[in-house]
């Protein structure tokens, strides 16, 4: 089964000349036909040179991943040009710079840099070439084509909107037909994943953002920075990121839901305040977005190698909340979902996902209703209440109190007693143990009520994902006839048990982003799973869903 | 337990060794404390947090509210607090191997940021609680378990170091002159911005530097009226001038980069934050 309906546009060229802009346009574009889409942004660590490129796949159905056949290329440099030639779909058509580039019996040239050097930015404006082109092809008129300048391209408007003019009717008259695409019902937003788990906790009412630099959760930073005012989320960016963690558990003191975010390195340094908040009992909720790792690896890319870390976060025993969403909209709803876990236990969760998700942008609509009664409200003290911080309690959760205060509250990060005080007295010592796996155990009791795991579609097959693979595995299997059952654990941490051990005698397959196939090893370990067949894919690159279908088909045969 | 009806002193056991500066220190903040109630900064309001060492039993011997930080992050603890609420008044306890050392950067750029909070540096020269090892300010040859032969790093002068990072208000106190300590300490409450208290802390076990301090240390009547006269203020080595020794209000984080709004205090309710996502949401629509 070959689904011809989605439509791939690709472009690439230098860091800088807007490559990825003209992806976000394309998208753009799409949308103004109702068309679904997703867009995969593939950009080196560095700021001028390099080779990037911006993918976008479109159809009028829910499309959840990028293809890497690409039915439009449009080449900016010669280097893009020779790295995409492999990636043009039978019938597509490939455009690249005449000027950078040998005269070709294959695509289409055209005099890009000639074009560009009457322009004051000429390296700059290139990118805008990519949509003219794709208007052009598609057969959009130009006054359409203007409104979408404009509104995309609205620093030096003027010269943008003389450049692509001049572009599109280049290639009205190179080209035999413009392609026709059929037009959809979709009037959605288009979001990536960190600015959709970003809205998701602010609609949560989240009170403050501190991060420290780090791709990609970097963007998480510069979001809520744009918009303090608007969201009304005090955005930080300290010195470094033990500074990230430490402020945020201040921050708790008083009140303030706050969430920080960085990507393994920078967690790495978080993790002795993982552990403090833990102790201390402080709600601080992690946005951890995997690359490749080990250490500096592979920076602006994409891997699902922080499993294990994120699982085992922290010395010493206490509660932590591990989740991760399996697409834009989940990172909407999680966001906030898991706001309101870590308030409720007054402990850390680690929201996780990977640049795959944090970076992609894909269409979706969302519903901003959250009046469902989810049973996840903080549990305050009353005001005439014998304050104790650390009170035992049944479910092992102490009410909270903020100051100012005529109370005396104390947060410890040593073992105390149920005021604050340190302590080193061994019946205490067991009992605050005991109190922090109470809360553990209530925590379990309200996930079983929770949706802790995604089922998606039905056969006789099973196949485990987690994260953006989800997203991957869900286009797959749009492109083969096999019936199957996508199983994705949404909380990893406490793992639901409860929902999976029922897979325990099935021939599962696992896929995953890694090498050492950690999620595999978590459903042997926690649920007796024993995969069949463990997919992993560890360069750095998505999978594209073609050829992961083949794998799917491979394992399943 | 309610604030007002107990003392600023705790019932937690003391376990300093006799004779330790921190009594001094102590009894001074005990004062402080006092002295600033009556000007209107209640218990209520005012947070403290400490580091771990010798120093940071303090957090337990005082009945005021907060959080026992790790080491070195005691400083960047109280931001937190202080970011969240701004009508709050934060207060840390650190040491020399804590703030000086293990949390130098954040200190650093707490003065640099002018976030308004208050620092109390139990500064003994050593790292006591684990047994006298040699610290950031431990002079050299200091000899201890980690450095038999004596320490051959130069010591760093800390405030040197936080004058030239913008620093806008340095103190140095003793605790063998109390009444002295407990006014610097409430002066440095109430400066609008980055505070310092640097406490010349003998050790009793590992580094007693009573003699030495009665000898040198001096008061100083006024602060230094220049950056640059401070500086030279604290290279003294031949006479310890303690008091403010340098005074200067500059506009704080929190009201530059969040203007007259309280993070805690100021809420949107949940309407008013589902229009401002929706409007944000019809922007990219």
């Amino acid at each position: 089964m070959e689904d011809e309906d989605v439509f791939t546009y690709m472009v690439g060229g230098k860091a800088g000349e807007g490559v990825k802009k003209a992806g976000t346009a394309a998208t753009d574009l799409f949308l103004d036909l109702g068309r679904e889409s997703f867009q995969m942004n593939d950009y080196q660590s560095l700021i001028r040179g390099g080779h990037n490129f911006s993918v976008v796949s479109t159809s009028i159905r829910e499309v959840y991943s990028h293809h890497m056949e690409a039915d439009l290329i449009v080449n900016l440099d010669e280097r893009s040009r020779k790295i995409h030639e492999e990636h043009l779909a039978e019938e597509g058509l490939m455009f690249y710079n005449l000027d950078d580039s040998e005269e070709r019996d294959e695509g289409l040239g055209l005099p890009l840099d000639e074009m560009a050097k009457e322009y004051s930015k000429p390296d700059l404006i290139k990118g805008v070439a990519g949509i003219a082109v794709l208007a052009a092809y598609t057969g959009m008129d130009q006054k359409d084509l203007e409104d979408l300048i404009e509104k995309e391209y609205s620093r030096g408007v003027e010269e943008n909107l003389s450049f692509a003019k001049e572009v599109y009717k280049e290639v009205e008259e190179k080209i035999d037909e413009t392609i026709n695409l059929e037009k959809g019902k979709t009037d959605s937003t288009v979001l990536t994943g960190n600015e959709s788990l970003s809205l998701g906790a602010a609609a949560g009412g989240l009170d403050m953002y501190i991060g420290y630099p780090m791709t990609p959760a970097s963007s998480i930073l510069h979001f809520f920075a744009a918009h303090k005012d608007d969201l009304r989320v005090m955005p930080i960016h300290p010195e470094n990121e033990i500074a990230v963690a430490n402020m945020a558990v201040g921050a708790t003191v008083p009140g303030a839901r706050v969430m920080v975010g960085s990507s393994g390195g920078g967690l790495a340094l978080m993790e002795e305040t993982i552990s403090l908040a833990g102790m201390t009992e402080a709600p601080v909720l992690f946005v951890l977005s995997s690359r490749p790792g080990p250490s500096t690896g592979v920076p602006t890319y994409t891997e699902q190698g922080d499993l294990s870390f994120a699982l085992n976060q922290g010395h010493g025993e206490f509660p932590l909340i591990v989740a991760s969403p399996g697409s834009v909209k989940e990172a909407f709803f999680l966001s906030k979902e898991m706001l309101d876990l870590v308030w409720k236990y007054q402990t850390p969760g680690i929201f996780l996902t990977e640049k795959h998700l944090s970076e992609s942008a894909k269409t979706l609509d969302l519903d901003l209703d959250f009046s469902d009664e989810d049973g996840l409200e903080t549990k305050m003290a009353d005001e005439d209440d014998d304050y104790k911080r650390y009170e035992k309690t049944e479910d092992g959760i102490s009410p909270l109190k903020f100051p100012p205060s005529k109370d005396l509250i104390k947060w410890n990060s040593y073992e105390h007693d149920e005021l604050g005080y340190t302590t080193e007295d061994a019946e205490t010592v067991k009992n605050m143990h005991d109190k922090r796996r109470e809360k553990n155990e209530t925590l379990i009791l309200d996930l079983k009520d929770m949706n802790t795991v995604n089922e998606f579609g039905e056969g006789d097959a099973v196949i485990f994902t987690f994260g953006s693979t989800t997203l991957s595995v869900r286009e797959a299997l749009k492109f083969t006839d096999i019936e199957a059952k996508v199983v994705q654990p949404v909380f990893l941490k406490p793992f639901p048990i409860w929902e999976l051990e029922r897979y325990m005698d099935e021939e599962v397959i696992v896929v995953e982003q890694n090498s050492t196939g950690q999620l595999a090893k978590l459903l042997r370990e926690k649920c007796g799973i024993k995969p069949k067949t463990v997919i992993r894919k560890y360069d750095g690159r998505p999978f594209g869903p073609r050829k992961l279908a083949e794998k799917l088909e491979g394992a399943i045969e | 337990m309610k604030l007002d009806e107990s003392e600023v002193e705790s019932e937690v056991e003391n376990t300093w060794c006799i004779g330790c500066g921190n009594f001094g220190l102590l009894n001074s903040v005990k004062n402080a404390v006092k002295k600033l109630e009556d000007e209107g900064v209640g218990k209520d309001r005012l947070l403290i947090s400490a580091g771990i060492g010798c120093h940071g039993k303090i957090f337990d011997y005082l009945n005021l509210s907060g959080l026992y930080s790790l080491h070195g992050r005691e400083s960047v603890t109280i931001q937190g607090m202080k970011f969240a609420n701004p009508n709050l008044k934060v207060m840390a306890f650190g040491g020399d191997g804590d703030a000086y050392g293990e949390g130098l950067a954040h200190l650093i750029f707490a003065a640099k940021r002018n976030a308004d909070i208050t620092m109390i540096i139990h500064n003994n020269g050593n790292y006591a609680l684990t047994t006298g090892q040699k610290s950031p300010t431990s002079v050299q040859g200091f000899k201890g378990p980690s450095s038999p032969e004596g320490s051959v790093d130069e010591p760093i002068n800390p405030l040197k170091v936080l004058l030239s990072s913008d620093a806008g208000f340095i103190a140095r106190g003793y605790p063998g002159k109390m009444q002295h300590l407990t006014e610097v300490i409430v002066e440095a409450v109430d400066h609008q911005g980055f505070s310092l208290v640097d406490v010349l802390q003998p050790c009793v076990t590992f580094n007693d530097t009573y003699e030495k301090y009665n000898e040198l240390v001096e008061v100083l009547d006024e602060p230094a009226e220049t950056r640059k006269e401070a500086v030279e203020l604290v290279e003294k080595e031949e006479r310890l001038p303690i008091g403010v020794l340098y005074k200067e209000k500059m506009p704080v984080f929190n009201e530059r980069i969040y203007p007259e709004k309280n993070p805690v205090e100021d809420r949107m309710d949940e309407k008013e934050r589902f229009e401002a996502v929706k409007k944000i949401l019809d922007e990219k629509r």
